[in-house]
């Protein structure tokens, strides 16, 4: 099992390391899914982190310079790897006038992310950090659970407002309530309401546009017949809201959330070279 | 005494929240010369020391003031505040220095307080009465120029360095051969690898403005104490210079300009895998044993008639005939006891001084050869520190000198006189 690669481009390095800094705010720890071509970063919906999921997929050719790695075996070639992804994001962030940042998967101790960063230095040779990052290396029984969730079969789908300003209507909400109520309708309006005994709050959105999603069989046909009017709702944790939120520092080229009524709310922010999903379950 | 001065905030200011990373409580010291600021934290691992001339100050009035109650004249105010009561009048420095134009510090030791006033803008004046209590000043004697190992580099290389550590990240250790440098974080042995994230700084020697390494060695000192010193000496725009040894032995970080200078003196984590198991704390007369050979090193006047440079180990009867000398000795009794203490603390050189301390511990505590404690009143004040007053003239006095001279004795192999 092998994994080394470079990043050389300065633009690159910084959007990976906002890539790092998103998924650190949505998760303490998760799982890191490296391929020949793509890596990923997954949250499986364990009870432990209050049922949400999250799966985030990148084009490693879109951040790496150089990228080599070989799998646990010929026909399974992959590597699965727990890690706390705050460690990765505090090794990138201060190589932001980095020359060259590697990192390779080494096993001294205990098996290692090593980021290796070059900094320019005033002498003839470069100051070299060197961040050892543990990991928990993923046995190949256990890949299952890791799998791509599933579009859930959705009631609304929706496009979401502008996220700074969704952003800051939550974090107010956030301070009168724990949960969020989030509706929306095939009209392209959307509530976010909270209510507790003083008070109750709604704000509404409009004309955000319904994306047009490709129709499986019977499927297209489930959603037309729904009342454009109607309102998929379902009660969320507001702080995982606020979360997801308060982790976009660049807007996503697309944005929007699928509402199963009462079940589940699904985010998609797709950035171009970049996609994150998550799952927010409704509480009962 | 009436000290009267003004002076540039933004130093000083740094200089107080510097020693707020060490301890809760300073140690201020107006002498003819200065203004002298000194700190030690709780677990004497740490020992801070900001003198500011009296250059530094547009203006410096310091007045000496004998006393009735004592006999000869004292020179000095010495007294201790607490850290709380003077941060807020420095809190957010940058702020301060545009909106206040001058600030000054009065003291009337018949008061027993010190007034910091700050004459702002629009005529504002914010008075901050602090009491203090009086005490025996400290002094730590630090002999850089032994110290095998001198870097010098400007303060911003170093920022740049502990940037890439956590914040929360304890200590680190320093290590260097002639050919490279490097900054790298310490975890506990028993601490859990694959949880922690290690982090290494390569430097090039070139990067420094001094770089003289004699003895190959990986120092580890609390970087949180440190990272105060860096803040200030930024404010200053003096390089820092660091002179060390080998593991055990302090850590000293100190500026120095012609308006002021400054000490940061830590102490480093002592490599116990290397002291055999012999050297434990086991029963009292081998604790006495190692008493008396610091005690006759440095005490010579007590039992009157060892010479100054003790070798390291003497053995036999000799020696438990200077360990009984030295409680019979009553008038120096409390110091005696210290004396033992200092002994214990210095034959672990920085390890379990205490036999309180479990030996598993790494405790990190400063060679007390550092701190001498004079006391006036003969009353017990801390076991491992020392104060410097003019007035108390006889043996101690003479002793200190010479021991701060006997630095010169080639006796490697002795730990006691090294460490001088």
């Amino acid at each position: 099992m092998r994994f080394g690669a470079k990043i050389v481009d300065l633009a690159c390095l910084n959007h990976f390391s906002r890539v790092m800094s998103t998924i650190t705010k949505l998760a303490k720890t998760c799982t890191l899914r490296l391929t020949d071509g793509k890596l990923y970063f997954i949250l499986s919906d364990k009870v432990a982190h209050g049922g949400v999921s999250m799966w985030c997929e990148l084009c490693q050719g879109n951040f790496f310079d150089e990228f080599q790695m070989e799998g646990v075996a010929a026909d399974h070639n992959e590597i699965y790897l727990e890690l706390v992804p705050e460690n990765l994001s505090r090794a990138l962030k201060t190589a932001q006038s980095a020359k060259a940042v590697k990192i390779k998967l080494t096993n001294k101790h205990c098996p290692c992310l090593r980021v290796a960063v070059e900094l320019p230095s005033l002498s003839s040779s470069s100051r070299i950090v060197t961040h050892d990052i543990p990991v928990g290396v993923i046995p190949r029984r256990l890949w299952n659970d890791f799998r791509e969730p599933s579009v859930p079969d959705f009631d609304v789908s929706i496009y979401l407002p502008v996220l700074k300003t969704m952003k800051s209507v939550v974090e107010r909400m956030k301070n009168l309530s724990n949960t969020i109520v989030i509706e929306a309708n095939l009209s392209g309006e959307m509530n976010l309401k909270i209510e507790t005994d003083l008070v109750s709050v709604t704000t509404h959105f409009k004309d955000l546009g319904n994306p047009p999603w490709a129709s499986e069989d019977g499927y297209q046909s489930s959603a037309q017949a729904r009342d454009l009017e109607s309102m998929a709702e379902a009660r969320i944790d507001i702080k995982k809201l606020q979360q997801l939120l308060a982790g976009q520092q660049v807007n996503p080229t697309k944005a929007l959330c699928n509402i199963l009524s009462k079940r589940i709310v699904h985010f998609i922010l797709l950035h171009e070279d970049v996609s994150l999903q998550y799952f927010i379950p409704a509480l009962a | 005494c009436i000290l009267h001065c003004f002076l540039f905030l933004l130093v000083f200011g740094r200089a107080i929240h510097a020693i707020a990373r060490i301890s809760d409580e300073f140690w201020f010291d107006p002498v003819e010369k200065g203004l002298a600021l000194r700190s030690v934290n709780s677990s004497r691992s740490a020992y801070a020391y900001v003198f500011f001339s009296s250059m530094f100050f547009q203006h410096y009035r310091w007045t000496a003031v004998s006393q009735p109650c004592q006999k000869e004249k004292q020179l000095s105010l010495p007294c201790k505040l607490i850290i709380k009561s003077v941060l807020p009048v420095f809190r957010c420095v940058n702020i301060l220095e545009r909106n206040v134009e001058k600030c000054s510090i009065y003291t009337d030791i018949n008061d027993h307080h010190i007034t910091f006033q700050l004459l702002c803008k629009h005529g504002v004046v914010k008075t901050y009465n602090l009491t203090f209590q009086e005490c025996e000043p400290l002094q730590a004697v630090f002999a850089k120029h032994m110290c095998p190992n001198v870097l010098k580099v400007h303060s911003r290389l170093l920022a740049d360095v502990m940037i890439h550590f956590p914040t929360s990240q304890e200590e680190v250790t320093l290590s260097v051969t002639p050919m490279k440098v490097c900054f790298k974080s310490y975890t506990e042995e028993d601490a859990d690898f694959s949880k922690t994230m290690l982090t290494e700084v390569r430097l090039n020697p070139e990067e420094f403005d001094y770089f003289q390494v004699g003895v190959d060695s990986e120092v580890t000192f609390c970087l949180k104490e440190l990272r105060g010193l860096l803040a200030f000496s930024e404010a200053t725009s003096v390089p820092i210079s660091i002179h060390f040894d080998v593991s055990g032995k302090p850590i000293a970080f100190s500026v120095e300009d012609v308006a002021l200078e400054a000490s940061f003196i830590l102490a480093t984590l002592c490599d116990i895998e290397k002291e055999p198991a012999s050297q434990r704390p086991p029963g009292p007369s081998q604790q006495q044993e190692s008493a008396a050979d610091t005690v006759a090193s440095k005490k010579p006047q007590w039992d009157g008639n060892a010479p100054n440079a003790e070798p390291a180990k003497s053995t036999g009867p000799s020696v438990k005939q200077e360990s009984t000398n030295v409680p019979r000795d009553t008038g120096r009794e409390v110091p005696g006891v210290e004396g033992t203490a200092l002994a214990e603390a210095e034959d672990h050189a920085v390890g379990e001084g205490k036999a309180a301390g479990s030996p598993s511990q790494k405790v990190r505590r400063l060679p007390v050869s550092y701190f001498y404690q004079h006391s006036l009143s003969f009353q017990f004040h801390s076991l491992f520190f020392g104060a410097v007053s003019c007035t108390e003239k006889g043996a101690i006095s003479p002793t200190f000198r010479s021991l701060a001279t006997a630095s010169d004795t080639e006796d490697t192999g002795s730990v006691q006189s090294s460490q001088l």
